[in-house]
């Protein structure tokens, strides 16, 4: 029970400030890096005509998300955006997946990783909508339909930001801490390796895709 | 006066079995309610399917009331069980208790009645697929349940979680913060899950040929539409089970108050709002099975915008928790 | 126990930011599912215009969603400010 809330942590002092490192997250992220790339040259090693059970996933996935990329933009700006679409949809199904397994913990449950996405969206979605409609064009579209209301847009738009990451944060954390709390009062009989399949294999996915289209969709809103 | 701690407990199990029988009853009733009358408007359309119609709105009944039997049990153990007056924060846990799962149970007990009445009548429209139609409104109406579960979760944890280690005060507030978030959060989830179970037991009606897709899309919208439910209980188990310093100050108790009715109130608007997406896909994946994909899809991200506003309610909760 | 001034005022403005986001998503929360129900049912009429009517629908659900976010600014304000 005391495990709640703890953080493993290094702080190293930076001048006057701290800079504070969560290891855990940053060790699992490495090793979802790890396994991602392991399994991108595995799939793609040796291409054969009748592929091997690797190569058919990474096939399925791969033609999957350009399909559902181009179906969200157009067939000409797809696939300048299903590279990124498809490494964050596996980044994320890995990193909530990570956690079925005894002493790992998913990166995401750490809110860095959530909010660090959430911003890579947020950024590339803006910057290619300035790039798609020219930077006036873009402007003016926070003034609608007044140009007082030009800062609740700008909130309106921030807001988009804490609640896709915090989507993410609040779904995986609940899981963990969900798990946590009900294996500590039922003994670890019976419940936890339910909970473990509804938590972390059925939420994780579901999470992991929400967000990944939530970030396509702010692409495409942001892009036409 | 002369008021012991221990007549304060037992003032707070009397008023908490009160009103969790008190509120434990509105849902149920409504629900059944909404059953019979579905019932009885589908024996009038064809009276030769009145014993198949009167069996399925029986037994949709009968799941229904077991959110409105959950509250009866933990009024009960309120009512009859002699709680130890160890500390003063007994008095607020056992009231949290009986408000966790009278308000809990509400939701589950309307949502829970959806999907019985559209079975009665889809099995009027289609006699052939009773069967099917029964199979999938128990399984709607069970997982409706699930916010109930988490508000009884709650309030025995509350009942039977020695909190004599613990300050005072802000502890008093915590525990009733928690009996608030897991009560108010399952409304909304409740509702919200019956909305969807009804519209895909007249899915079921309107195309038994596409059962087994209906009732997969069910259960993905259901299980969405309880993740309001569950960030609830995820704070009142922060707020329970986190330890606080102890503080005679007002600010630091109405914080965590505050942030169990923040989560609690915030997550019934969402719940009920996934619900209404979540069946408008189940609608017409039923209408239209060959755009699955793209129906679901856009369900998904509907539903995850609408859920938005929950997220930020769990944000100010949890600020209100660690932050200030 | 002597209650403070400053102290009160404090609790008081934790619990308005509470009831001011709880209260003010449920609204938000029932509409935008509404929208996002209509949009589901467009599509199912209407296959071939999923991108278009993804947009729209997005479009709609942040013109509702903004009275959460006001909600939200105004929780932050009674939290961080007052």
């Amino acid at each position: 029970m005391n495990e709640l809330g703890k953080v493993w942590q290094l702080i190293v002092p930076f001048g006057d400030y701290k800079m504070t490192f969560n290891l855990d997250a940053i060790l699992m992220t490495w090793i979802v890096i790890a396994i991602l790339l392991l399994f991108g040259f595995l799939a793609a090693r040796k291409q054969k005509l009748m592929p091997g059970p690797i190569q058919i996933l990474g096939e399925l996935i791969v033609s999957q998300i350009y399909q559902l990329t181009e179906d969200a933009l157009d067939k000409k700006t797809a696939p300048k955006y299903a590279p990124l679409i498809c490494a964050l949809f596996m980044f994320l199904v890995c990193c909530n997946w990570i956690g079925m397994f005894p002493h790992m913990h998913e990166p995401t449950k750490d809110l860095n990783t959530p909010l660090s996405l959430g911003l890579l969206g947020f950024v590339i979605a803006h910057y290619s909508g300035i790039r798609a409609k020219g930077i006036k064009a873009y402007l003016m579209e926070y003034c609608e339909p007044i140009f007082f209301m030009a800062p609740l847009n700008i909130i309106g738009e921030l807001a988009k930001v804490v609640s896709i990451s915090f989507r993410l944060f609040g779904n995986i954390m609940g899981g963990s801490i969900i798990i946590l709390v009900v294996s500590y009062l039922t003994f670890s009989v019976l419940l936890p390796p339910f909970l473990n399949a509804f938590f972390v294999i059925f939420i994780g996915a579901i999470q992991a895709f929400v967000f990944t289209m939530l970030t396509l969709v702010y692409i495409s809103v942001q892009v036409k | 006066m002369g008021l012991d701690i221990q007549t304060w407990v037992n003032v707070a199990a009397y008023i908490g079995g009160g009103i969790a029988m008190g509120f434990g009853a509105v849902g149920a009733a409504i629900g059944e309610g909404y059953t019979a009358a579905q019932a009885s408007s589908a024996i009038s359309r064809n009276g030769n399917a009145a014993g198949d119609v009167i069996k399925s709105m029986l037994v949709g009944q009968a799941i229904a009331e077991s959110a409105s039997i959950f509250a009866l049990v933990v009024a009960m153990i309120l009512l009859f069980t002699n709680f130890p007056a160890t500390t003063p924060v007994m008095i607020p846990a056992v009231f949290g208790a009986g408000l966790s799962m009278g308000i809990g149970a509400i939701g589950a007990g309307i949502g829970a009645g959806f999907p019985a009445g559209s079975a009665c009548i889809g099995m009027v429209r289609q006699p052939a697929v009773s069967n099917k139609l029964t199979t999938n409104m128990l399984i709607g109406s069970a997982v409706c349940q699930t916010p109930s579960i988490f508000a009884l979760v709650v309030s025995f944890i509350l009942l039977f979680t020695d909190f004599s280690a613990r300050p005072i005060s802000p502890t008093w507030a915590a525990v009733l913060g928690a009996g608030f978030a897991s009560g108010l959060s399952a409304i909304g989830s409740g509702i919200g899950g019956g909305i969807v179970a009804k519209q895909s037991c007249d899915g079921i009606a309107r195309q038994p040929a596409a059962t087994t897709t209906i009732t997969n899309i069910m259960l993905l919208g259901q299980a969405i539409t309880q993740t309001p439910a569950i960030l609830g209980l995820l704070v009142s188990f922060i707020l329970i089970f986190k330890s606080y310093a102890a503080s005679s100050a007002l600010a630091p108790a109405m914080a965590l108050l505050a942030s169990g009715l923040c989560i609690g109130f915030g997550a019934i608007g969402p719940g009920i709002g996934e619900g209404v997406a979540s069946s408008g896909g189940v609608a017409w994946v039923a209408r239209n099975e060959k755009h699955t994909g793209e129906i679901v899809r856009l369900m998904l991200v509907g539903m995850a915008v609408a859920e938005s506003t929950a997220i930020y309610s769990l944000v100010i909760a949890l600020v209100l928790v660690f932050v200030v | 126990m002597a209650i403070e001034g400053a102290d009160i005022i404090k609790a008081a403005a934790f619990l308005g930011a509470g009831l001011a986001m709880g209260l003010g998503a449920i609204g938000p929360g029932v509409g935008e599912g509404m929208a996002a129900a209509k949009a589901c049912e467009a599509i199912g009429k209407n296959p071939k215009e999923a991108g278009l009517l993804t947009r729209t629908m997005l479009v709609g659900q942040a013109v509702s969603e903004s009275t959460g976010i006001y909600s939200l600014v105004i929780a932050l304000l009674l939290l961080f400010v007052v």
